[in-house]
C-alpha cells in the first residue's frame, strides 16, 4: 500500500495513491511547466494557504468494484514527512503504511510487515513530503511541458516531471481551470513496476484548499475508486501515531545485526 | 491492494442448483443477454493473453449468442455462458448461480437457507472408492461411529460407483481428476441444515452400515470476501509430535485469523525440530496469502514464489520474512484437492528448496482470478493472470508434484494411519539426525 493522499492531491498507485508536482522548461509555444505547477498551487488555494497547514487527517473510502471490495481509509500526515495510513477492508483486514523518521514501511495480514528499501524507499519518502504540491521544487529535479492533449473533450497541458528519486510522473492539467485532471506513473514495488493511470474529479474546498474528492485509478488490470470524505487541517494527531509498529522495529533491529 | 482470488468455482460444491425453474420474463432474458455480452467482453479484455491461446473468440460469440437469446430459463442461460467459458479450457472461469450466494449465506436477507451443511465427513476417492478420510469430532457422523476408511457406497439410495466411473473416464488425463471425484461425492453429502442424508457405508469388515445423518453447519465461521460466495473458514495449529508443529486451515481467507494462527504456531513451537503445513483439501483463496504464509518460514529477504503475468503487468510473488520465522525443516502435505493458492505456496517453497512436499499431485488449478456479479445476479469468475512458479513451470494443468508421493490406502485409513503425515514426520526426524 502506498499513501492515500499527500498534500492536496489524491494519489493512487497499485495499492493506493501517490502525488507530486513540479516543472522546469517548456517548448516555446507552451507555458513553462513551472508556470503550470505554480498556477495549480495558486488555483487550489495559494502558497500562503498551504503554508498555514502543518498536519492533517484525511478520511475516505477505497473500492475495488469488480471484486466487490470496499474499505474505509484514514491517513494522518504531518510535517516534515510523517505519515500513517490505514485501510480497513472486510475480508482482507487492515493494510497499513507509514513513513517516520526516514523509515518507510508497510504492513498487512496478507503479506506481513516490511521495511521499504532502495528505490522504493526513496520514492516513498519523497512523496510523503508534507505539502508536496506546494513544495514541488524540492521533489522534482526537472519538469517539462510536453504538449496539449484532449481528455474527455477538454484540452490539458501534459507535464512530465522527473523526481529526485524514482520514475518520471506525467500529469495533465486542465488548460482552462489549471486543475489536475490525470496522472500516470510507474511505481516501484518489490513485486515489480506497476503502471498506474488516475483520473481526478469532484474538486471541492476543504478549508482554504481546493481538493479532488474522487480519483479513479487503473492499475494491474483493475479499477480502483478512491473517495475523500473529509480533511481536517491542523488536526491534533496523537503523539504515538507515527511511531513505528513493533514488527517494523523488530525487522529494523534484525537488519541492523 | 487486495490480491486476486485464487479459488476456483470448483471449490463451491453447491454451485449446481436443481432445475425446475420458472420461465424468464423479458427483463430476465435481457439480463441474461447483457450478462453473456459482459462475460464475453471481459474475457476478451482481461485474459492475460490477448490472443486467448488462439481461440476465435468472435466466432464463439456468434455461435452462442442465439442460444442465450433463446434461453427460456436461468439454467439454460447458464449452460450457454458456461459453454462459452469452457471453450477456454482453463480453470477459474465459471458461472456461479445467484442462488448459491443466498443458499450459502444463512444471514442473507432474502431468506435463503444454507445448503452447505454436511454430516461432518471428509473423503477422497481412492482407486475408485469414496473413502472417508476424516470425521469431524462432535459431528453427526462421529456420533454414529463413522470411521476413516469406511467406503461410501450409496448416497440417498444412489450408487456412487457409476457416477465415479463416468468422472474417471471424462477426466482421466486431467490433473483435476481427484478434485472432481471428491467434489462429486461431497456435494451429494451437502444440503440444507437439519436435513438428513442417507448413507450406505462399507465398514472395516465390509459390512453394509446404513445411516441417516443430519446435516449440520460446517466447521468454522462464515467468511465473506467481496463477490465470492461466503464460505466456512477454520484454521488450527497443534503439535503432532512433542517436537513437531502442525498447521492446517481449510481456505486461504480471513488474513487476520490465518496470520494469528501462524504466529501462535511459530511462537508456540519455536524450539520444535520441524513443522508441517497441511494443505490437503485446501482449494485456495486470496493469492497474496501464499506470500504471507511463506514469510513465517523464510529467513532470507527477496525470495520469490513465482510470477503472475497479467495483461500489461508482471507481478512477482515476493516473500517478506517475519521478524522471527521458523527456519527448521518444513514439510508440506498436498493432495489432488489442493488447488490455487495452496499450490502457489507449495510450489514456491519447493522451488526455493525451503520445503519438502509429501502426498499426491495437486489439482493444477492456479490462475489468479476475480469474481464479479453479472447483470442477471449470477457470479462470474474469470482469470486475470497466468502463474508461473519460480521453477519456471505454470501450475495450471500441471500442479505440484510431491517430492515424496504418498497415497493413502483403505487399509491405512482403517488402521487410523495418515501415511503422508507419517512420512513427513519421519523425514523431519531424519533431518534432526543429520
Amino acid at each position: 500500500m502506498n499513501r492515500f493522499q499527500s498534500g492536496r492531491t489524491i494519489r493512487i498507485g497499485l495499492s493506493l495513491l501517490f502525488a507530486a508536482a513540479g516543472a522546469l522548461a517548456a517548448a516555446d509555444d507552451l507555458p513553462k511547466a513551472e508556470t503550470i505547477l505554480d498556477k495549480y498551487v495558486e488555483v487550489t488555494g495559494g502558497k500562503a494557504a498551504y503554508a498555514k497547514i502543518h498536519a492533517e487527517i484525511t478520511t475516505g473510502s477505497m473500492e475495488f468494484a469488480a471484486m466487490g471490495l470496499k474499505g474505509k481509509m484514514v491517513e494522518f500526515t504531518a510535517e516534515p514527512g510523517e505519515s500513517y495510513a490505514e485501510l480497513t477492508m472486510p475480508g482482507i483486514g487492515k493494510i497499513l503504511e507509514g513513513t517516520s523518521g526516514g523509515v518507510a514501511w508497510a504492513s498487512s495480514a496478507i503479506q506481513g510487515s516490511r521495511v521499504k528499501e532502495g528505490d522504493e524507499k526513496d520514492e516513498t519518502l519523497l512523496r510523503a513530503r508534507f505539502n508536496s504540491d506546494a513544495k514541488w521544487r524540492e521533489i522534482f529535479k526537472s519538469a517539462e511541458t510536453a504538449g496539449i492533449e484532449s481528455l474527455d473533450g477538454k484540452d490539458c497541458y501534459k507535464v512530465v516531471l522527473t523526481p529526485n528519486a524514482g520514475n518520471p510522473v506525467t500529469k495533465w492539467y486542465d488548460k482552462q481551470s489549471n486543475l489536475l485532471s490525470k496522472m500516470a506513473m510507474k511505481s516501484k514495488t518489490p513485486m515489480g513496476e506497476i503502471e498506474t493511470e488516475t483520473i481526478f474529479s469532484d474538486y471541492r474546498k476543504e478549508g482554504d484548499i481546493l481538493l479532488a474528492h474522487k480519483a479513479v485509478a487503473h492499475a494491474a488490470g483493475q479499477e480502483i475508486v478512491l473517495t475523500i470524505d473529509s480533511v481536517q487541517h491542523n488536526a491534533e494527531i496523537p503523539k504515538d501515531k507515527f511511531e513505528l509498529p513493533d514488527e517494523i522495529k523488530a525487522l529494523l533491529k534484525k537488519t541492523a545485526k | 491492494m487486495p490480491r486476486p482470488i485464487v479459488v476456483s468455482v470448483l471449490a463451491l460444491a453447491c454451485a449446481v442448483v436443481a432445475g425446475g425453474q420458472p420461465a424468464l420474463t423479458s427483463a430476465g432474458r435481457q439480463a441474461n443477454i447483457d450478462s453473456f455480452e459482459h462475460a464475453w467482453k471481459t474475457v476478451l479484455d482481461k485474459h492475460w493473453d490477448p490472443k486467448l491461446g488462439g481461440i476465435d473468440w468472435q466466432a464463439v460469440h456468434d455461435e452462442l449468442r442465439p442460444g442465450i437469446e433463446a434461453a427460456k430459463t436461468m439454467d439454460e442461460a447458464r449452460k450457454v455462458m458456461s459453454s462459452m467459458l469452457e471453450r477456454l479450457k482453463l480453470t477459474h472461469y465459471g458461472i456461479i448461480p445467484a442462488d448459491v450466494y443466498r443458499e450459502l449465506d444463512p444471514s442473507d436477507a432474502s431468506g435463503g437457507g444454507a445448503r452447505d451443511a454436511d454430516p461432518g465427513i471428509d473423503l477422497r476417492v481412492i482407486e475408485g472408492h469414496a473413502l472417508v478420510t476424516s470425521v469431524e469430532p462432535g459431528s453427526p457422523a462421529a456420533a454414529h461411529g463413522v470411521k476413516p476408511g469406511w467406503e461410501i457406497v450409496r448416497v440417498n439410495g444412489a450408487e456412487m460407483a457409476p457416477a465415479l466411473q463416468r468422472i474417471q473416464q471424462q477426466f482421466a488425463a486431467s490433473t483435476l481428476l481427484d478434485l472432481r471425484l471428491a467434489r462429486s461425492v461431497l456435494s451429494r453429502l451437502q444440503g440444507p441444515k437439519g436435513a438428513t442424508v442417507h448413507l450406505d457405508f462399507l465398514d472395516a469388515a465390509d459390512r453394509t452400515v446404513s445411516l441417516g445423518l443430519d446435516r449440520v453447519q460446517p466447521r468454522g465461521q462464515l467468511a465473506h470476501l467481496g463477490n465470492m460466495p461466503p464460505m466456512y473458514f477454520w484454521a488450527e495449529w497443534r503439535k503432532v509430535r512433542p517436537d513437531i508443529g502442525y498447521v492446517r486451515f481449510n481456505l486461504f481467507l480471513e488474513p487476520d485469523v490465518l496470520s494469528k494462527t501462524f504466529a501462535d504456531a511459530v511462537n508456540g513451537c519455536g524450539g520444535c525440530n520441524g513443522f508441517v503445513i497441511d494443505l490437503r483439501g485446501n482449494p485456495g483463496g486470496i493469492g497474496g496469502l501464499a506470500m504471507g504464509a511463506a514469510g513465517w518460514f523464510m529467513g532470507e529477504s527477496g525470495v520469490e514464489l513465482g510470477t503472475t503475468y497479467l495483461r500489461g503487468a508482471t507481478l512477482k510473488f515476493v516473500v517478506f520474512p517475519r521478524p522471527q520465522p521458523f527456519l527448521g525443516p518444513l514439510a508440506i502435505l498436498v493432495d489432488g484437492c489442493s488447488a490455487s493458492t495452496a499450490e502457489i505456496l507449495a510450489a514456491g517453497l519447493k522451488d526455493a528448496k525451503r520445503a519438502r512436499i509429501f502426498g499426491t499431485r495437486t489439482a493444477g488449478a492456479a490462475l489468479p482470478s476475480i469474481i464479479e456479479r453479472l447483470p442477471n445476479g449470477d457470479g462470474f469468475q474469470y482469470a486475470i493472470a497466468n502463474y508461473i512458479s519460480q521453477g519456471g513451470k505454470p501450475l495450471e494443468g500441471i500442479g505440484v508434484i510431491p517430492d515424496e508421493e504418498v497415497r493413502p490406502t483403505r487399509r491405512q485409513l482403517l488402521a487410523g494411519q495418515d501415511p503422508a503425515l507419517d512420512a513427513a514426520v519421519e523425514w523431519i526426524r531424519n533431518q534432526k539426525k543429520k
